[in-house]
């Protein structure tokens, strides 16, 4: 009894550790270096689909995280509530490769109308639309789906993007002055009412944003700017039983068991231009073993060969699926959406030559060869994925920078020793004191901790470890009173976009900027650069300004690239389009269909 | 066949045995039951305040700020003091908890243990739900395991020293020492996705679907029986053994007993007596949740109700479901040492 | 004229085989015993007369035993029986009674039901307030005060002395013809004892039962017991009347254990003497006599001590039978001379 309560702990601190991460579901790591390959070619096929069948969903979750549309905001969960249930005034082509982060209506009859050089966005709805139960998805419908993102008291986990872009007051905190639905006054609700205002026909939605947001249409593609009916929402409970206006209701949802959608009949085909709702049902198959999903989709019997999972395979069955051509139709070595980074602390290491000595100095092959080879993903050349087709472009990487990742001990040594007459007191704290390095507690770090301290030895640079129970560890790193030079990282876009990379990562008012790069010299160029990027109306001309920032901090090195990183699937043999959604790194699964 | 020779088993005065234990043993048996869960709880409430883990930060999405994790804190109700969620969970039990306000309030009623924001549930229906799937699973494998732990046992004690003693002994040290997470998967691999002699269990209640039932019970049932079944094995073999060299199975043999009654009323009355106490609080533990097996074969019982509240620093589950164990363990404890008292007349009157 | 034995035990030979290779407990063991006689069997812990009781209701360990002779009850062979008929010997022809009363009852039952199963046993058909009525005399008559409230208690609330008369009265509740008792009063404190031995003997008196009687007590031997049959490492060595085990003891195994009495009634002024040296292994009895490591007289004179074993012969000018080399008179003087 005892040994079974011990070990079961064991279980579930590591499983813990896995699961703790905010900014990435990723635990692999590793840094650096040039990599111009394309996205790993797939074996998807995307022949003829076919209307009918099962297509079988298996997880190891015990249930979705949230099916509330409003605090609905990981990549694979949006894939399959958006493409199944979820309508929203924008979406991306539910299409493979790079065509499917292109952006189409949805609910709106285009992409929406910028006005005030992109501070004002309309949408005209396209009509038709309808919920499961038959009424019809209005224009407060949406608003109220937004303006659900203010009750942060209940509404947690979505994105908030709402409450930053519209033109609602905000306290001296950076709290709207709009509680959200539940809690709002008469005059509250006004003042929401005017930043989301609805035409007196209903037919138009405009949003009245505090700032210029050049890809205002992209963030709508999010479901949290999708429609709730006000009388059937239910608050902190709505995420069990979301109303649909998608083309599958739920006949089922027990959580740790499964989640059984059926077409929705009251869907018409006629009102959404995106979804084709190929197949008849989803089951939703939560708690299984990763093994057992594993060893089920090789052995592709009976319901599995309708199979999918939601989280790519074990390391441990990459050789088995990867060297044998049985599989060769059903699987996939492709980048999902994260890069992973290792954050100076510009305050701290405010000299670039250190920067640049650690990076050419490090082992960053070790460090990917300890994460899993090369199947942990591509080193990364820049903070752009080449999945951003309109934002990548390859960077110049700094001299003396090895290809393979392996370390260049000679060009760090020259570097540092720029160093030391440029900033002897950085040089002085980096080859005396040492450097503070905060990572997250977990078994691969501490791994990759020594690593890094073996490599900096060689180049005469001393790395001082702390290692941060991984639950706290992003709480930690994100506190600018934590006393680190250096923390590792990871990331991923909100949307094809490196609009929520580049400043997610590098504005001093981004999500997660770990740099604290306010003081450096070259950060009012960059702010002004990014801000220009950001307004910029213009795709094409947008994507070349990310390019050149993208080169620019490369140059910079407030961040060290790490990993393109990368997931590996396969499925059942009997799945058809089982391609990665270039705008979620997942499956499209509402475009899934069953092979005849 | 005359009666005396055939008297139950369990033969003994029940009228007296009740009067004792009804006036004095099981009043206080409850009332150091209730103080041992108020303990329970309370330390299953100190021990959360002292992880390392921080459920805020673990509940808050990809957005993770530290104003965020501040606010989730608070929506959690991590923010106040240990001793005031402690007492807001105990009014609970009695008057029932509402959250929320407004349109969107719910109750979780009396006896509520809580809700978990997780799963959007009161913990009370989460344990309703995940309650009877680990007691079919606790009662199928408990009931085949006694019956082959037992059996062989007996088998073995009866041929000490002979092929089937030996046999025995050596499945047993197997299988005492096989990890049930691997045998479970090894079960689940073999006989369902390579043989395919049965389909992928899907769970479903038996008034429900009965199929369904018993095709996904069946392999949990019998990978936690004979796993569990070992060391009963070992137990009753050296029980049986045991008591065979007590006097008064001689006593009973040289009165001139058949060798089934005195293997019943003598031999067997004495060596099971401690393997039911075992037993008891074994059951008692697997209703707490047989938590790698029902991971293995994705069984929706407390077991893993339990460990996810772990996993997910969900205290309400936590408490909710250390609470029900606790319970189990509790009754356990207090039904063995009835029954312990029923069978040997030797303890009952002390 | 000798009439047919109740009971005749021939040459029986009882071993067991246990890992560390064959125990030979019983070696080649005559005797036997007369109704309403008592025969008591003497010997050390280790000498074989408990096996060779057991073998009488052949309750040595199936698995490891093999046993060769003969044991006649009224003339049929015991050993030759098959289950069923040992079985109905078992507790209605032939008791047996053990040593600890402690732990011979079934604590989990009440002593009422195992007098009344022992009855029932052997008279099927009979009702069971007619057997509880048998079970309640019987209490009676070995002593339990009233019964009729005791018979529904467990054995644990019964003292010692009381839990012995409760499983003499198990074992004479068929009246039977033979009554096995191994070491009855051993555990008992001694006033306690001199009450069993006499209800008992007055048991014996009123039904004619032979007893055997197995104890390593002479005290015990004196007060009860007709013969006598001395046992050591597995064989009877003397075999006399009591009278005459007392006045003219023939072996020199008997002095030892007569010595060890005296030197015990003498204890207030003299050394307590016992008999040095251990028993023999039954593992590996020595070839010849096995009580020579330990006798006071076996000498350098006597080689055949060493070699051969000593056969039971009658002593001349006595009734007894012993089993030693060494000539009767020199023995007495000797013996005489060392005692006194």
């Amino acid at each position: 009894m005892k040994r079974r309560i011990i070990g079961v702990l064991g279980v579930a601190l590591a499983a813990s550790l896995v699961a703790s991460a905010c900014g990435s579901s990723s635990s692999s790591s590793s840094d650096t270096a040039a990599s111009n390959d394309t996205v790993a070619a797939g074996a998807a096929d995307t022949g003829t689909p076919t209307t009918g069948g099962t297509i079988h969903i298996l997880s190891q979750l015990e249930q979705i995280t949230h099916l509330d549309p409003q605090r609905n905001y990981t990549g694979s969960d949006l894939a399959f509530v958006g493409s199944t249930m979820q309508r929203a005034l924008t979406s991306y082509a539910y299409a493979s490769g790079a065509e499917g982060s292109k952006l189409v209506a949805d609910l709106a009859t285009d992409t929406g109308t910028p006005t005030e050089g992109g501070k004002v966005w309309s949408f005209t709805l396209r009509g038709g639309a309808t919920y499961e139960d038959g009424t019809e998805v209005t224009c407060a419908d949406i608003a109220y789906g937004v303006s659900r993102v203010f009750a942060t008291d209940i509404i947690v986990d979505g994105p908030t993007y709402a409450i930053t872009y519209l033109d609602i007051p905000k306290d001296a905190d950076g709290n709207s002055n709009y509680p959200g639905p539940y809690k709002a006054t008469a005059d509250q609700q006004a003042v929401f009412d005017k930043a989301v205002a609805c035409s007196s026909d209903g037919k138009t939605i405009t949003f009245n944003l505090n700032r210029v947001v050049a890809d205002f249409n992209y963030t709508t593609t999010l479901l949290a700017f999708s429609p709730v009916p006000k009388a059937k929402d239910t608050g902190e409970k709505y995420d069990n039983a979301p109303v649909s206006s998608g083309p599958y209701k739920i006949k089922s949802y027990e959580p740790g068991k499964s989640l059984v959608l059926v077409r929705n009949d009251k869907w018409s085909k006629a009102s959404d231009p995106v979804r084709h709702a190929y197949v008849d049902s989803y089951v939703y198959e939560f708690a299984l073993d990763p093994a057992v999903i594993d060893e089920r989709l090789m052995a592709d019997a009976g319901d599995d060969q309708y199979a999918v999972n939601d989280a790519g395979l074990q390391p441990e069955n990459l050789q088995t699926v990867f060297n044998d051509d049985k599989f060769k139709d059903r699987r996939q070595d492709s980048y999902d959406p994260y890069i992973s980074f290792t954050a100076f602390n510009v305050k701290t290491v405010s000299c670039v030559e250190v920067r640049r000595a650690v990076y050419l100095g490090l082992d960053r092959e070790a460090l990917r060869t300890a994460g899993g080879g090369p199947y942990t993903g591509d080193f990364a050349d820049g903070f752009i994925k080449p999945a951003l087709a309109d934002d990548y472009a390859p960077n110049k990487m700094p001299d003396g920078l090895n290809k393979d990742g392996t370390p260049n001990i000679e060009a760090a040594k020259a570097a540092l020793a720029e160093a030391k007459t440029k900033c002897p007191d950085v040089y002085a704290k980096a080859t005396g004191d040492g450097l503070k390095f905060f990572h997250p507690d977990t078994p691969t770090w501490q791994k990759n901790i020594s690593i890094w301290i073996e490599s900096m030895k060689a180049v005469g640079i001393v790395i001082k470890p702390t290692a941060v129970e991984p639950s706290k560890y992003y709480p930690t790193v994100q506190n600018d009173k934590t006393d680190y030079d250096i923390a590792r990282g990871a990331w991923g876009p909100d949307w094809p976009n490196a609009s929520t990379m580049i400043p997610e990562l590098f504005l001093t008012s981004g999500g997660f900027n770990l740099t604290r790069n306010g003081d450096d010299p070259a950060y009012k160029q960059f702010e002004t650069d990014t801000k220009a990027a950001l307004n910029e109306l213009d795709r094409t001309a947008q994507g070349t300004k990310w390019k050149a920032l993208n080169q620019f901090l490369v140059n910079q090195l407030w961040s060290l690239p790490g990993t393109f990183l990368k997931a590996q699937d396969i499925w059942g043999s009997k799945v058809g389009n089982a391609y990665k959604w270039a705008s979620s790194g997942s499956y499209l699964f509402g475009e899934l269909y069953v092979k005849q | 066949m005359s009666a005396a020779v055939d008297t139950p088993f369990f033969y003994f005065p029940v009228a007296r045995l009740l009067r004792i234990a009804l006036t004095r043993f099981i009043v206080r048996r409850i009332f150091f039951a209730l103080v041992l869960l108020a303990a329970v709880s309370l330390f299953t409430y100190l021990l959360f305040a002292l992880l390392p883990t921080d459920p805020a930060a673990l509940t808050c999405g990809k957005n993770c700020k530290p104003e965020l994790i501040a606010a989730n804190r608070v929506r959690l109700g991590y923010d106040k003091p240990i001793y005031e969620q402690y007492w807001q969970f105990v009014r609970g039990i009695f008057a029932g908890r509402t959250y929320g306000s407004g349109d969107i309030a719910f109750k979780c009623p009396a006896p509520s243990l809580g809700y978990s924001f997780n799963q959007h549930e009161c913990v009370s229906t989460l344990i309703g739900k995940t309650f009877p799937v680990t007691a079919y699973l606790s009662l199928g494998s408990f009931v085949l395991w006694m019956l082959l732990g037992v059996g062989t046992g007996i088998i073995a004690a009866l041929h000490r020293g002979k092929w089937q003693d030996r046999l025995t002994s050596l499945v047993t040290s197997i299988g005492v020492s096989l990890p049930t997470f691997y045998v479970g998967l090894l079960v689940l691999f073999s006989v369902v996705i390579w043989l395919q002699w049965l389909p992928f269990p899907h769970y479903a209640s038996p008034t429900d679907n009965l199929h369904d039932f018993l095709t996904a019970m069946i392999l949990p049932w019998i990978t936690l029986a004979v796993l569990s079944a070992a060391s009963y094995t070992r137990l009753t073999r050296n029980g049986v053994l045991e008591a065979m060299n007590e006097d008064f199975v001689r006593f009973g043999v040289a009165k001139g007993l058949k060798n089934r009654t005195v293997m019943r009323k003598y031999v067997l009355r004495a060596a099971l007596i401690p393997i039911v106490t075992i037993a008891g609080l074994d059951f008692a533990a697997l209703l707490g949740g047989a938590i790698v097996t029902e991971s293995v074969f994705s069984l929706p019982g407390m077991g893993r109700l339990a460990i996810r509240s772990v996993t997910d620093s969900d205290l309400p589950v936590l408490v909710g479901t250390t609470l029900v164990a606790a319970v189990f363990i509790v009754m356990a404890n207090a039904i063995v040492d009835i029954i312990y008292g029923v069978l040997d007349p030797r303890v009952r009157l002390k | 004229m000798e009439s047919t034995p109740l009971l005749s035990v021939n040459n029986l030979c009882v071993e067991f085989s246990t890992p560390d290779g064959i125990v030979h407990a019983v070696n080649d063991v005559s005797f036997s015993i007369e109704a309403g006689k008592t025969l008591g069997i003497v010997g050390e812990s280790g000498s074989g007369k408990s096996v060779t009781a057991s073998s009488i209701l052949k309750l040595n360990s199936g698995v490891t035993a093999s046993t060769s002779g003969s044991i006649l009850f009224k003339g049929d062979n015991i050993l030759g029986a098959d289950d069923k008929k040992i079985r109905q010997l078992r507790g209605s022809e032939i008791a047996m009674i053990f040593q600890d009363p402690l732990s011979a009852l079934n604590p989990y039952y009440t002593v009422g039901h195992q007098i009344i199963e022992a009855y029932k046993v052997h008279h099927r058909g009979v009702k069971k307030p007619e057997a509880r009525k048998v079970a309640l005399e019987m209490l009676r008559r070995v002593g339990i005060p009233n019964p009729e409230a005791r018979i529904d208690e467990f054995p644990h609330q019964f003292s010692g002395g009381m839990r012995q008369r409760i499983v003499i009265a198990t074992a004479l509740i068929n009246s039977p013809k033979l009554l096995i008792a191994d070491e009855p009063t051993t555990a008992l404190d001694v006033t306690v004892q001199a009450q069993i031995l006499d209800l008992m003997k007055d048991i014996q008196k009123e039904n004619g039962m032979a007893i055997i009687l197995i104890t390593h007590d002479l005290g015990v031997v004196a007060e009860t017991c007709d013969d006598v049959a001395v046992m050591y490492g597995g064989r009877i060595v003397e075999k006399t009347s009591v009278n005459e085990l007392f006045t003219t003891p023939t072996h020199p195994y008997s002095f030892g254990l007569l010595g060890a009495v005296r030197s015990l009634d003498k204890s207030a002024r003299g050394s307590l003497r016992t008999i040095a040296g251990a028993p023999p292994s039954l593992l590996h009895l020595p070839s010849g006599c096995s009580f020579m490591p330990r006798c006071v007289f076996a000498n350098d004179g006597h080689s055949k001590c060493s070699s051969i074993v000593p056969e039971l012969e009658l002593v001349p000018s006595t009734h007894s039978l012993s089993a030693c080399h060494l000539r009767k008179d020199a023995l007495q003087k000797l013996t005489t001379k060392d005692l006194l």
